[in-house]
């Protein structure tokens, strides 16, 4: 049976006011999609070096909040946990911050230091498997710097001296790696010119514990054994673990979780209020002829539903150029920021998901008046 | 308008206030677009105030600070006898030596540690000028004791007098409060203590942390006598003082500690250009809204406006009363809007902590853009009255 397409034909009917009201769904989109994607980005720049780290179980004081606020614990537990069977290797890594001088403008600021010992395979950066590096590692008061650290740190041509916490300190390499919110710039040092550096601290105190597991292994179950071995100064915790504590950290400590959802919202609102004006100018632009409808005997959901259809057909429609203005932005903020502000699938669906229930919304809304429309009044 | 001597029908008023509820409509979307702006805006500046409150507080017209010390995060201390040197220069009236550490706080409810950071004085001299700290000043004498920011973040536990807990693993009582809020630097808030209260918690506080003393300070304030040329003693001091510090203006423009902080999170933040952006796309989220409604009226009446033409009235005419509809809206649509963005910033304000200023220049920006967003609709949905051929209308 060929039906008429009610809805179709009543929103191309005037066709400047359908475009407009699809920019107007189309820009509610894309503030939702902006806020959700500085809010992804921000968070994201705080634990992409886990990527690089190679372990697949995390011990950290219980003290510790995140990656750059953690508070040490004793080595020894870390020694413990290399009894437990499934365990492969453990290694320390100490964590500090250091002022690292600018050599050309004698300018410092605070740079995040990892210590390692350079026999253990701590990071997946191509530029640290070298035997090369493990040899500039060893050699007293040289350190590796990250690429990606701030302009303001200064050149990082390889044999570069500078000061860095009234010490003399040399660039003997560069990786890639980023730091994001929780630091400007990151170094990585051996542990012998760690405890160089930050005297009086010593090597039994270390403020990670990593620990990789032998191949095929059953990593939740050898974090639970840990868990019930150890003592309760230590805690536990598996590389998703330890990623989602932190991005809780900085969504519930900081001001970015709080400031991107009220962004959501208020653009949700807005985006309803747009569609309701479309929607509502409709119904009443056409009450004679939805009164007409009901005079020969449609019914009210008849109606309720061609409104709805209308919402939804606005919804997709704005969805479409919403997104493709979304993605052209977070490209654009990409390049002007280098925040790494990606489109997830996830948030593709999300985005979609509170569009459609913005446009029901306001279709629920300006239905009514339709809905209640009274064939006698009307005319 | 017969008040004014000119019997004129005010057409751009009649035509949008004919439907009540569309009016009503008409407004809260103009509101919405206005609550975006402000909303983002807002959170920008709320950002880069935040920071720099704290040393808008100071009782000082110059500071003096380690030369490393680029922004509040650096735990840099300079010498303290540089403050004493500073006392000889004819114009200085007074100095005073301010101690700041970030130190962990124990939730005594979760019993979880938080960083905080402690700000701490010589009780005599008047460094911070709060109301909280004037009348707890007896109190904050006694060892182990400090005044704890009602605006500190949720996260601290209970912000209030009584609260005994652990600071830097030391036992301490908070005799008062003070409201102060949050900043990037501050953790999750800010305490307040005697310098003698200061040693007794950051002298010693083993290996892996520095200890403190008061041979070195982190904020060196410096009070002018009246009338002496605050610009002039900031260039002597700079000149006579060894390197080694970095002597300021405390706020305003230019060379200023204040300005300074806001530079450092300028650039070394994404801020600006996020909250910009958001606020740009608000701007055409406005104009949008704003023209639907105007071209909802011109639709509405169509025909009215072909009679006026008809009569005679030139495209001008109805161009100003488009426009006219557009000032009004933009004027009666800012007014909700900015009202409810004060609830929304007092709201985020006590949520977050963070210091959200509504100034008049801010005011007075917005305004502006709100205009021109209207003016804009009013422009493009106008085009379509301006074409209206009489004769089409009533075919």
């Amino acid at each position: 049976m060929k039906r008429t397409p009610l809805a179709v034909l009543n929103l191309l009917h005037e066709r400047t006011r359908l475009l407009v009201a699809i920019a107007g769904v189309a820009f509610a989109v894309l503030l939702i999609f902006m806020n959700l994607g500085f809010q992804g980005a921000l968070l994201k720049t705080t634990v992409t070096f886990y990527d690089q780290i190679q372990a697949d179980i995390f011990l950290t004081s219980p003290q510790s909040l995140e990656i750059s606020t953690t508070k040490e614990f004793p080595r020894t537990r870390l020694y413990q946990a290399a009894g437990v069977a499934g365990v492969e290797r453990v290694m320390p890594l100490y964590l500090e911050s250091l002022l690292w001088r600018n050599p050309e403008t004698r300018l410092s600021r605070a740079m995040f230091v990892f210590g390692v010992n350079p026999q253990d395979p701590v990071f997946a950066m191509p530029e640290l498997q070298t035997a090369a590096a493990r040899t500039i590692l060893v050699q007293p008061d040289t350190v590796l710097i990250d690429r990606l650290s701030r302009a303001d740190f200064g050149p990082q041509t390889v044999g570069l001296e500078t000061e860095a916490s009234r010490r003399r300190v040399i660039i003997g390499g560069q990786y890639t790696l980023g730091s994001g919110f929780a630091a400007d710039g990151t170094l990585i040092m051996s542990d012998q010119n760690f405890v160089r550096f930050f005297t009086p601290r010593s090597f039994d105190q270390i403020n990670l514990g990593l620990i990789q597991t032998s191949e095929g292994a059953n990593v939740p179950a050898i974090a639970a054994t840990l868990r019930q071995q150890l003592p309760a100064d230590v805690q536990v915790m598996t590389r998703r673990d330890i990623i989602q504590n932190d991005l809780l950290y900085w969504l519930e400590n900081t001001a970015i979780g709080f400031i991107f959802t009220l962004g959501v919202i208020v653009s949700f609102i807005v985006g309803t209020v747009i569609v309701y004006q479309i929607l509502y100018t409709d119904i009443r632009d056409h009450l004679k002829e939805y009164a007409t409808l009901k005079a020969m005997g449609y019914s009210g959901r008849y109606l309720f539903v061609v409104v709805l259809q209308e919402a939804l057909i606005l919804a997709v429609t704005g969805y479409i150029p919403g997104f493709i203005a979304a993605f052209g932005l977070y490209q654009l903020t990409f390049q002007a920021t280098n925040l790494p502000i990606e489109m997830t699938l996830n948030r593709l669906i999300l985005v979609f998901i509170l569009t459609v229930i913005m446009c029901s919304l306001s279709g629920l809304i300006s239905v009514r008046r339709a809905v209640t429309a009274d064939p006698a009044e009307v005319f | 308008m017969s008040i004014l001597g000119i019997k004129r029908t005010p057409l751009a008023w009649l035509n949008l206030t004919h439907d009540r509820r569309k009016f009503a409509t008409s407004m809260a979307g103009v509101g919405f677009a206005v609550l975006l702006m402000f909303l983002f805006t807002g959170f920008k500046n709320a950002l880069y105030d935040s920071q720099v409150q704290v040393i808008n507080r100071l009782n000082a017209d110059i500071v003096i600070i380690n030369r490393l010390k680029n922004n509040m995060f650096v735990p840099e201390p300079f010498a303290r006898r540089r403050l004493y040197q500073a006392r000889a220069f004819d114009g200085v009236a007074a100095t005073y030596p301010l101690y700041i550490s970030d130190v962990r706080w124990k939730n005594p409810v979760t019993q979880q540690t938080r960083p905080v950071r402690v700000l701490a004085f010589n009780l005599a001299d008047p460094v911070l000028p709060l109301p909280g700290v004037q009348a707890n000043l007896a109190a904050l004498k006694l060892p182990n004791t400090a005044l704890i920011d009602t605006r500190a973040r949720p996260e601290v536990g209970p912000r209030k007098a009584g609260v005994v807990t652990e600071l830097a693993d030391r036992q301490v009582r908070i005799v008062g409060t003070i409201s102060l809020g949050t900043d990037f630097a501050s953790g999750n808030g800010n305490l307040i203590m005697s310098d003698q209260n200061f040693l007794r918690y950051f002298a010693d506080r083993g290996p892996e942390e520095d200890e403190r003393s008061f041979a070195t300070a982190d904020i060196g304030l410096i009070k002018v006598e009246p009338g002496a040329d605050v610009d002039r003693l900031v260039q002597q001091l700079s000149e006579f003082l060894p390197n080694d510090v970095k002597v300021m203006r405390r706020s305003g423009p230019g060379n200023s500690f204040e300005a300074q902080e806001r530079d450092y999170w300028r650039e070394s933040t994404n801020i600006a250009f996020v909250f910009s952006l958001l606020t740009v796309m608000s701007f055409f989220v406005g104009i949008i809204l704003v023209y639907q409604i105007l071209y909802t009226d011109v639709a509405d009446h169509w025909s009215e406006y072909a009679t006026l033409k008809a009569m005679g009235y030139s495209n001008r005419f109805l161009l100003g009363v488009v426009i006219q509809e557009a000032v009004i809206l933009s004027v009666l649509g800012f007014i909700p809007g900015m009202l409810i963005s004060r609830l929304l910033y007092t709201g985020a304000s006590n949520a977050i902590g963070l210091v959200f200023l509504m100034t008049p220049e801010r005011i007075v920006n917005l305004y502006l853009a709100t205009f021109a967003m209207c003016l804009i609709s009013g422009a493009i949905a106008v085009r379509k009255v301006q074409s209206t051929d009489p004769a089409e209308v009533f075919g």
